[in-house]
C-alpha cells in the first residue's frame, strides 16, 4: 500500500511496540513475584498465554478478521499481565483458563475487538473469577518469609494441576492476603496498629512480598512513563487521591483506618496505578478526563477496601469508572486554540 | 532575576529532555508539536544551483489562490523575460510573467502540481537561451512607497503570492491604510523536514529579505518587525543578524519543532497571542510574511522585476546529490530531480513540498509554480497496516491546535459530521502531527480532509435548498399581492361605475352628463397607467352597458378557452391567463372601441409581467451572488 496523502513520514511507533514495552515494564514485578511467591506465576502466565492464543485465534476466525496482524498486535498480553498478577499463584489451572477465556471473549471480542471494548478486559475477567470462584480466589500463597516454605517449580506445577501437594501441608503455605487479614481483624475488634504487628508484616510494618512487588511495579511504571507508553495523569491522579484519602482517614482515626504506606503497598495498587487503569481503550481520553477517571477509581478503591464486602476493590472500581468514561469525555474537552478562555 | 530563573528552567528542561524527549514540548508556547528527523543536511551540503534554463517552461494560468488569469499572448508570439503574459481583472489573482525569453508554442491544458491530478490551462514557452529581458518592467522609480496602496499596486503587478506554500496573492493580504498592522513577523522558521530553500535564501540573500521587510514596514507604518528563525539554522541566523545591524528588526531564534512555521504557531511563539478562530492575523494587527515573499517584494519595488523564479529544494532519500536551486517558474520537477543524481529511476511519485504537508504527484512531469518550495524524491517504503485506534491520546498530545484528533477520527469515520464540526474540525490546519505519532498508523488527516469537504458539501446543499425555498415563498407572496392588487382595482372600478351611474341618473342634463363623463374619464386616466388619447366619450350609462356586454363576452370566451380563470401560481396557467386576457382584448376591441377596461386589464398584466421580469432578474442576480460566495468559500 502506498501512502496517498500527507504526511508521508512517521515516528515509527506502533501498537505492537507500545504493548511490548508494557510487557517489558512488567518484568521487574514478575521477578520479584517469583522471588517471594515462587514459580507459580510463571505456570499461570504460560497457561494464560496458551489460552489467549487459542481463544483469540478462534474468535478472530469467527469474526472473519485477519488472524496474524491482530494476534501479533500483542494487546492480549496486557490482559494476561493484568489478570495473572491478580490471581493466587497456586490457584487451580482452570481458574486462569476460564478467566482469560471470559476476558477475551466477553471483554474484548464481543465488543468488536481491539479498540472497541468499553470495559477493561482483565478486570472483567477478574470480577468474573472473584464472583464465580470466591474460595479459590482468596487462597493466596504466603510469601516464603511468612510461611517458611519455598515452593519449587515442580511443587507449584503439582499444586496447580492436581490441587494437592504432599511435601508441605497446604494450610501452612496459603492464607489470607494482608488486606484481607486486616479487614477480618477489624471486624473482630482488633485495631489496625495491632494487625500491622502480625507476622505478615516486616519491621517497617509493610507486608512481606506484597510491598516488594508493588515497588517493582512502581519502577516498571516509571519506565513506561518515560517511554510514553502510558500518560502521567493516570498514576498521578490515582496515587495522589489514594494518598490524600488514606492520610486523611488515618489522621482522623488511626485505630480503624490503615496508614498510607499500607494502602499503597498492599494488594494490586501499583499494578492498578500503572498497568490496569492506564489501559487507554477503556479509559477517558482528555487530559483532564484521565485525571478525573484515575481519581474516581482511587476513591472507589478506598471505599471498597474500607467499607465494602471485598478486601480489594480495584476490579469493581475500574469497571464502574469505565461506565463514566463517555460522560467524562463529554465534559472535559480541552480549549481549542483561538477560542475564548 | 526573572531572566536567570527562566534560563535555569530552560536548561533544566533541556537536561530532562535527555531522558524524556517530549519534555522539549515545554520549551515553546504552543501546544503539541513533533520532533521528526529533519534530513536538512542533505540539500545543504551541496551548492546552490542557478541559471538553469530548461528547453520548455510550462506556466499554469493559476498558480495562486483565487481565480485563473487569462493569457495575454498567442501561440507563436515571442516573449521576453519579465514580460507579463497572463493577467485578469475579474477578481483575486496574480499576473504571470515570462521567466525567460522564448516562443509561446502552446496554450493548452497541462499537468500541474494539484491534488486533483488534472490538466489545467497553461502557457508553454520554448526558451531560446538568449535570456533577453525587459528591465524594470513594472516601471518603478526605485524608492520605497510611503503609502500602502502604492505598495499593493506594485506587489499586485509583480504577481507576488505567499511563497511559503499557501499561495494567497500578497497584495490582497496587505491592508489599505497605514497603522493597521502593529507587528510584522518574518517567517523564517521552515519547520518541514528536508526543505532548506528558505534557509539557503537567508544565508545568501539576507540583505534583500531585510530590505523587503523594511519596505513593507515603511509603507504600512509598522512599528515592530520580528524575525522568527528556528534555531537549527545557525548560519542563516548569523547572516540575518549581520544584515539587521543598524535596523530595528529583532531576530528571534525559536525552538526547532514542527509546525513552528505555521502562522498560528509562530504568532503564538513570537507574540504570545492567539488569533481568534474565524479571524485573520490582520484582525489582531499582525502581518506574517515568508522570507521568499519579502525578497520578491524587494525586487519588485526596487528593481521593478516581477516574480519569475524562486528558491526550490530538490531533496529526498532517493537522490545522491540533493541541492537547492533558484529555479525559473515552469521548470519541470522531473528535470530538476534528474539533475540530483537519483539513486534509482524515478518511477515513483515525487512530492511537492515537505513530507508532513506535501502532496504526492499523480504525474511527475509538472512545473515548478510560485508556491513550490520543495521537490521531494523519497522512494516508497512499505507502509505499516492500519490498526484500530486504541485511544492512546498521542495525537491529542501532538496537536498544535489542541483538538481531540482521536474523537474527530471516531466521528468522521462514522459520518457523524455534526459532531465533527462541534469538535472544531475547521480549525484543523492539517499539519499531520496526529498521523505522524499514531501508533495504529491511521491516516487521520485524510479523514479530516474528507469530513471537511463532506461538511462543506452538506452546507452548500442546504444553502441551495434555503435559496429555493426563499424564492418559492417570494413567488407565492408576489402572486398573492398581484391578485390583491387586481381585485382592489376591479373593486375601485366597480365603485366608480356605480357612482357614475348614480350621478347621471340624478342630473340627466346633457351638459352635466358630459361633465360627469369627463370626470369619470379623468378618474380612469388616473387609474390606468397608459391611456390612448383618442378616447371616445360615452355616457356613463352606455359605458355600463358596454362593460356588462364585455364581461359576458369575456365569460363566454374564457369558458371556451380556459375552463376556469386560474389564479394558481404555475407559470403555464399564468401564461394562459395572459393569453386569455389578450384574446378578450381583441374580441372586445372591434365592437366596443374605446372602452378602456380591457385595455386597463392588459396594461396591468403588462405591468405585472414587467415586474415579474424585474423580480426574476433580481433573483438571478442574488443567486449569482450567492453562488459566487459559495465558490469563494470553496476556494478559501
Amino acid at each position: 500500500m502506498i501512502q496517498v496523502s500527507s504526511p508521508f513520514t512517521h515516528n515509527n511507533n506502533s501498537v505492537r511496540k507500545v504493548m511490548l514495552n508494557v510487557q517489558l515494564a512488567a518484568l521487574p514485578a514478575l521477578f520479584t513475584h517469583i522471588y517471594f511467591f515462587g514459580f507459580g506465576i510463571t505456570i499461570q502466565w504460560t497457561l494464560a498465554l496458551i489460552t489467549l492464543l487459542v481463544v483469540e485465534t478462534i474468535m478472530l476466525k469467527l469474526r472473519n478478521r485477519p488472524i496474524w496482524p491482530y494476534l501479533t498486535d500483542f494487546s492480549g498480553l496486557i490482559t494476561v499481565t493484568g489478570l495473572v498478577f491478580c490471581i493466587p499463584p497456586e490457584a487451580p489451572w482452570w481458574v486462569i483458563v476460564s478467566g482469560i477465556t471470559f476476558a477475551i471473549i466477553f471483554g474484548k471480542h464481543l465488543y468488536g475487538g481491539l479498540g472497541y471494548n468499553p470495559f477493561n478486559p482483565a478486570m472483567l475477567g477478574f470480577a468474573f473469577l472473584l464472583i464465580s470462584f470466591p474460595y479459590e480466589m482468596t487462597q493466596w500463597t504466603l510469601p516464603t518469609q511468612v510461611s517458611g516454605y519455598y515452593l519449587s517449580f515442580i511443587d507449584s506445577f503439582y499444586l496447580i494441576f492436581s490441587g494437592q501437594i504432599h511435601s508441605v501441608p497446604l494450610d501452612q503455605i496459603t492464607g489470607a492476603t494482608p488486606l484481607d487479614e486486616v479487614k477480618t481483624a477489624l471486624s473482630t475488634g482488633v485495631t489496625v496498629p495491632t494487625s500491622l504487628m502480625s507476622d505478615s508484616f516486616n519491621a517497617f510494618r509493610i507486608p512481606y512480598g506484597w510491598a516488594a512487588v508493588n515497588i517493582a511495579f512502581f519502577i516498571g511504571g516509571t519506565w513506561m512513563l518515560i517511554s510514553r507508553s502510558i500518560r502521567w495523569q493516570y498514576p498521578v491522579g490515582f496515587l495522589l487521591t489514594m494518598i490524600i484519602l488514606s492520610a486523611a482517614f488515618n489522621w482522623f482515626d488511626p485505630e480503624t483506618y490503615a496508614p498510607v504506606r499500607f494502602h499503597l503497598l498492599t494488594g494490586g495498587l501499583m499494578l492498578a496505578a500503572f498497568f490496569i487503569i492506564t489501559d487507554p481503550v477503556s479509559s477517558s481520553t482528555t487530559p483532564m478526563g484521565r485525571f478525573i477517571y484515575a481519581s474516581g477509581i482511587a476513591v472507589l478503591v478506598y471505599i471498597i477496601r474500607n467499607w465494602g464486602a471485598f478486601p480489594e476493590g480495584i476490579a469493581f472500581a475500574v469497571l464502574i469508572m469505565n461506565m463514566f468514561v463517555p460522560i467524562i469525555d463529554q465534559y472535559t474537552q480541552p480549549r481549542v486554540v483561538g477560542y475564548r478562555k | 532575576m526573572i531572566q536567570t530563573l527562566s534560563a535555569l528552567k530552560v536548561s533544566l528542561i533541556k537536561w530532562f529532555a535527555r531522558f524524556y524527549p517530549m519534555a522539549k514540548r515545554n520549551l515553546y508556547h504552543f501546544h503539541g508539536g513533533i520532533f521528526p528527523q529533519y534530513h536538512k543536511e542533505l540539500s545543504l551540503s551541496h551548492p546552490l544551483k542557478r541559471g538553469i534554463i530548461p528547453k520548455i517552461l510550462v506556466l499554469p494560468l493559476r498558480q495562486h489562490l483565487g481565480i485563473r488569469t487569462e493569457a495575454k499572448v498567442k501561440v507563436g508570439d515571442r516573449v521576453l523575460k519579465n514580460q507579463c503574459i497572463a493577467d485578469t481583472k475579474k477578481g483575486l489573482s496574480a499576473p504571470i510573467h515570462a521567466p525567460t525569453s522564448g516562443k509561446v508554442i502552446a496554450i493548452e491544458p497541462r499537468y500541474k502540481p494539484h491534488p486533483s491530478g488534472l490538466k489545467k490551462l497553461s502557457i508553454v514557452i520554448e526558451t531560446d537561451g538568449l535570456d533577453e529581458c525587459i528591465d524594470n518592467v513594472l516601471d518603478v522609480k526605485g524608492n520605497i512607497p510611503n503609502d500602502p496602496l502604492a505598495l499593493k499596486e506594485i506587489v499586485h503587478r509583480a504577481g507576488i503570492v505567499g511563497m511559503g506554500g499557501a499561495g494567497f496573492p500578497t497584495f490582497a493580504k496587505l491592508p489599505e491604510k497605514p497603522g493597521i498592522v502593529k507587528n510584522l513577523l518574518i517567517n523564517g522558521a521552515e519547520c518541514e523536514p528536508f526543505i532548506t530553500c528558505d534557509d539557503m535564501l537567508m544565508q545568501t540573500h539576507a540583505d534583500e529579505i531585510i530590505k523587503g521587510a523594511q519596505i513593507v514596514g515603511q509603507a504600512l507604518g509598522i512599528e515592530r518587525i520580528l524575525f522568527g528563525i528556528e534555531d537549527n539554522k545557525q548560519k542563516a541566523i548569523q547572516a540575518v543578524t549581520k544584515a539587521c545591524e543598524n535596523t530595528h528588526i529583532e531576530i528571534r531564534p525559536v525552538m526547532t519543532v514542527y509546525p513552528m512555521g505555521g502562522q498560528t504557531q509562530l504568532i503564538q511563539e513570537l507574540l504570545g497571542m492567539e488569533v481568534p478562530s474565524e479571524h485573520h492575523a490582520i484582525d489582531v494587527g499582525v502581518l506574517m510574511m515568508n522570507v521568499a515573499t519579502l525578497r520578491a517584494i524587494y525586487h519588485a519595488v526596487i528593481h521593478g522585476s516581477p516574480l519569475i523564479s524562486r528558491f526550490v529544494t530538490i531533496s529526498g532519500l532517493g537522490l545522491e546529490e540533493p541541492f537547492n536551486a533558484e529555479a525559473l517558474l515552469g521548470t519541470s520537477f522531473l528535470e530538476l530531480a534528474e539533475m540530483a543524481a537519483p539513486k534509482q529511476p524515478i518511477n515513483y511519485p515525487l512530492i511537492q513540498g515537505g513530507p508532513m504537508m506535501g502532496m504526492a504527484l499523480h504525474e511527475n512531469n509538472v512545473p515548478i509554480i510560485k508556491t513550490t518550495n520543495c521537490v521531494l524524491a523519497n522512494p516508497p517504503e512499505p507502509v505499516e497496516p492500519v490498526m484500530p485506534c486504541i485511544r492512546c491520546g498521542e495525537c491529542m498530545d501532538a496537536c498544535p491546535i489542541n483538538l481531540l484528533p482521536q474523537q474527530l477520527y471516531w466521528h468522521s469515520r462514522n459520518h457523524e459530521f455534526d459532531r465533527v464540526e462541534k469538535l472544531k474540525v475547521f480549525d484543523c490546519i492539517e499539519c499531520g502531527c496526529c498521523s505522524f505519532v499514531c501508533p495504529s498508523h491511521i491516516p487521520l488527516v485524510q479523514y479530516y480532509r474528507h469530513a471537511k469537504s463532506a461538511i462543506k458539501e452538506i452546507k452548500h446543499k442546504e444553502a441551495i435548498a434555503k435559496l429555493a425555498q426563499k424564492r418559492h415563498e417570494f413567488k407565492l407572496e408576489r402572486l398573492a399581492r398581484e391578485k390583491a392588487e387586481r381585485d382592489a382595482k376591479i373593486k375601485a372600478k366597480k365603485a366608480a361605475v356605480k357612482q357614475k351611474t348614480a350621478q347621471s341618473a340624478s342630473t340627466k342634463g346633457s351638459a352635466s352628463a358630459a361633465a360627469a363623463a369627463k370626470a369619470a374619464a379623468m378618474k380612469q386616466k388616473k387609474q390606468a397607467a397608459s391611456e390612448s388619447g383618442t378616447e371616445t366619450v360615452l355616457s356613463a350609462r352606455d359605458n355600463a352597458i358596454a362593460l356588462a356586454k364585455k364581461r359576458a363576452q369575456a365569460a363566454k370566451d374564457s369558458s371556451k378557452k380556459t375552463p376556469q380563470i386560474p389564479h394558481k401560481p404555475t407559470q403555464v396557467t399564468r401564461q394562459k391567463t395572459i393569453e386569455a386576457d389578450r384574446q378578450m382584448d381583441k374580441n372586445t376591441k372591434p365592437s366596443e372601441a374605446g372602452t378602456e377596461v380591457p385595455k386597463d386589464k392588459s396594461s396591468t398584466t403588462d405591468d405585472a409581467s414587467k415586474r415579474r421580469a424585474a423580480a426574476i432578474a433580481a433573483a438571478r442576480q442574488k443567486a449569482k451572488k450567492s453562488a459566487q460566495k459559495q465558490e469563494d468559500l470553496h476556494e478559501a
